[in-house]
């Protein structure tokens, strides 16, 4: 039989470090392999002209170090996808060498689907070697495969594992050197199908294979009544949804609860080194650059990391039970309906707490489409940094209600959801046309979570958070302390008399308050207050909308500096009652009624976060992006506000 | 009088339990490949594990859970002896 295959592709002669890449469908226990193989120290990394992670590691075989590279898992060779296209160029050697061998992970208890798989790259003639995993789930079904006469078929070193229990590990390394060194057996079969073969032909061979190579119950032939049972609760019209707020409640309760402790210890290590560090340098630009601009801007971004990791900790163990496929049908109703797909809940969700976390957490959808549409929506979500702004503004609309200020609270909340949901459906009539697609999944049996696979998924991307954050993050945090601290201000002649008094505390309240008006951002503000003047903003107000791109509770800290009651992010009472006495340059009062309303719906809705915006740039992989999120946001929340204002107006509210 | 058994019928058809043998889709290209990738080829086996939304089947070993407009795409012939025929639907 004439076999159509790709060209031989051979590994690049003095390439150095020999490659090997992991391919295999999902829920195979790829990734598990792989961590057995490389241990803790993988790093995962975008595959080059992509924005699809990929891991790669190291491991020792028989004393020489290989590269490992750990591809998506891809359930065959031509369904039209990045991650697809990512094996695909492997394979064929564009973007990075081919591999020197291609370990492809296959599921003992699904052989045929997997085996179309093992076709495809066969024709490829790469040297390969099959690991047929989860062996013991396929025995306790009751099929048995003979890795023998599977091996024979194949043409290529077949070895049974267990990868969660590293059985069968030594071996596959065994044929792994031996395959590398050209001593194992290797023929492709002759009756294997052309590379232009229909998926129908290669399933059509596999089936001959597992034919030949597996005996006993197949596993399509017995319901799993566990896995049905299962099923039936996770994804019932009403017990689902149960079942699914009970399992978010768990999963933010542990979030929050949890991520608190080393955020406070974060948070309180990086103020003593900049206590410290104060102590020890000589006042002037250079302690206040150190002290202020770089450990405060530090403290901003890396108290985030605690609630990134363990947010993935807990995705991770979700994902692995096999519920999370469950989930995602359960949302997809709701979902589905503005554009989004039901994989967005989880992104949803977190952005309650952050929107970094929630947009690295849109890697969990699989098409593109959605993907973006989820991290331009997302950061509507009224996250955690808009609270001390919420309760500021809800405090002074409704001094004397606190009812009523509690209705306004939830009234943001749901303003920022409808405002994601309502912008999925724009997005999805404009830039991003198109429906999110019909919910089609692969729903992998239940299991036990891997623990392993959990700490490094939340090892991982708390390093490319970081990695962004030590970065991007940072030079943010420092470009607007400048902005704000500079140009100093010397002392009046006000504040030296209050020193000499001995009123040290109030010299520095009022010093603060002049330098937060003469700083850079505060001429900015008295620039482009006449831009802000339809919203009822005056100067100092546009003083803090600018300050707080750099996170939305330094409005807060604005606020009460220019009233001259420090630069804590908690306002006490008598700090809020000179907030709410604060006049315009005609003596009138800056937060009337309508001004605060029109403020609040401006910040629950604006895009007030430069940090987020960098994350969305790194995700989505192009500026472009990024860009449109802020203006998207920016002009909604100004127009909101400007409709609240001027109706307000006409209502007769001032 | 009774219907032609080889006749394709809709997926959402068929009764919980019930096998049958994929005959066409109706869906978009993205979709019809991605079911194709999962093992849903021509002709192949499926068996209903659970209707309503999402509509759960299970082709050779792999459980699919589709959508309900997906799974009105979807027409299979049912096996003689497991067809169920869904009244409601």
């Amino acid at each position: 039989m004439l076999v159509s295959t790709p060209a031989a592709r051979e590994p690049q002669a003095g390439a150095g470090t020999t490659r090997l890449a992991l391919l295999g469908n999902p829920n195979t226990g790829k990734t598990t392999l792989f961590n057995e193989l490389c241990g803790a120290r993988a790093k995962t990394s975008n595959f080059p002209g992509t924005t699809t992670a990929v891991r790669s590691g190291h491991c020792d075989l028989n004393g020489t170090r290989i590269e490992v590279v750990d591809l998506p898992g891809i359930y065959d060779l031509r369904y039209p996808s990045p991650e697809t296209r990512i094996a695909q160029d492997l394979f064929a050697g564009a973007r990075m060498s081919v591999p020197d061998v291609v370990v492809v992970v296959v599921d003992g208890c699904n052989l045929t689907r997997n085996l179309v798989l093992v076709g495809e790259l066969l024709a490829y003639r790469h040297k390969t070697v099959v690991a047929l995993n989860m062996v013991d789930l396929a025995k306790r079904r009751g099929l048995t495969v003979n890795a023998g006469v599977l091996s024979r078929r194949l043409g290529v070193p077949v070895i049974p594992t267990i990868a969660q229990s590293g059985a069968g590990l030594e071996t596959l390394k065994e044929a792994i050197a031996a395959t590398l060194a050209g001593t194992a057996p290797e023929s492709r079969p002759a009756d294997l199908p052309p590379a232009d073969a229909t998926t129908e032909v290669l399933t059509a061979w596999a089936d001959g294979i597992v034919a030949e190579s597996a005996s006993g119950l197949a596993c399509d032939a017995v319901a799993d009544g566990f896995t049905e049972r299962l099923d039936r609760i996770f994804t019932h019209p009403v017990l689902g949804v149960i079942a699914f707020a009970a399992v978010m409640a768990g999963l933010f309760y542990t979030l929050f609860a949890l991520a608190t402790v080393p955020m406070d210890l974060i948070e309180a290590t990086l103020t003593g080194l900049g206590a410290l560090a104060r102590t020890w340098l000589p006042a002037g630009p250079v302690r206040d650059l150190l002290t202020d601009g770089i450990v405060g801007g530090i403290a901003g971004s890396v108290v985030f990391l605690p609630q990134i990791c363990l947010l993935f900790f807990l995705i991770s163990l979700l994902e692995d039970t096999g519920y999370l496929a469950r989930a995602a049908f359960v949302m997809d109703r709701l979902l589905y309906r503005f554009g989004l797909p039901g994989h967005a809940f989880v992104p949803l969700l977190t952005a309650h707490a952050c929107a970094l976390p929630a947009i690295m957490s849109t890697r969990l959808i699989p098409d593109r489409r959605d993907r973006l549409a989820t991290i331009l929506v997302a950061p509507f979500m009224s996250c955690s940094a808009r609270l001390p702004v919420y309760v500021l503004l809800t405090s002074l609309i409704f001094a004397d209600s606190p009812g009523y200020a509690a209705l306004a609270f939830v009234g943001c909340y749901l303003l920022g959801a409808t405002a994601a949901l309502l912008s999925a459906v724009l997005f999805g009539r404009t830039v991003l046309k198109g429906r999110a697609r019909p919910m089609v999944l692969e729903l992998p049996s239940y299991k036990t979570p891997s623990l392993t696979n959990a700490l490094l998924a939340a090892k991982d991307q708390g390093l490319a958070f970081l990695k962004t954050a030590g970065t991007v993050i940072v030079a943010i945090c420092i470009v607007m302390w400048w902005l704000n601290a500079y140009p100093a201000v010397d002392e009046t002649t006000a504040v030296q008399a209050l020193r000499a008094q001995g009123q040290t505390e109030q010299a520095d309240v009022l010093q603060q308050r002049t330098a937060q008006a003469g700083s850079f951002a505060g001429q900015m503000g008295r620039v482009v207050e006449p831009l802000f003047r339809p919203l009822g903003f005056d100067w100092q107000l546009t003083v803090g909308v600018l300050t707080s791109f750099l996170a939305r509770e330094v409005f807060v800290s604005t606020m009460s500096v220019l009233v001259g009651g420090g630069d804590d992010a908690e306002v006490d009472d008598g700090v809020l009652n000179r907030i709410r006495g604060m006049t315009r340059a005609d003596g009138t009062l800056v937060f009337t009624a309508a001004t605060s309303a029109a403020a609040l719906v401006f910040f629950v809705l604006a895009m007030q976060c430069l940090p987020t915006l960098a994350v969305t740039r790194r995700e989505t992989g192009a500026l472009k992006y990024a860009l449109l999120q802020l203006a998207y946001m920016s002009t909604v929340a100004y127009v909101a506000a400007l409709v609240v204002y001027q109706s307000l107006r006409f209502l007769g509210v001032s | 009088m009774a219907t032609d058994p080889q006749a394709p019928v809709p997926l959402t058809s068929l009764a919980a339990g019930a096998s049958a043998r994929l005959h066409d889709t109706q869906l978009d290209e993205d979709t019809r490949s991605l079911l194709r990738s999962l093992g849903l080829t021509d002709a192949s086996p499926l068996r209903v594990c659970k209707r309503g939304e999402p509509f759960i089947i299970q082709v050779r070993a792999t459980r699919i859970g589709v959508s309900s407009s997906v799974a009105g795409g979807i027409f299979v012939v049912p096996d003689k002896a497991h067809a169920g025929f869904n009244p409601g639907s």
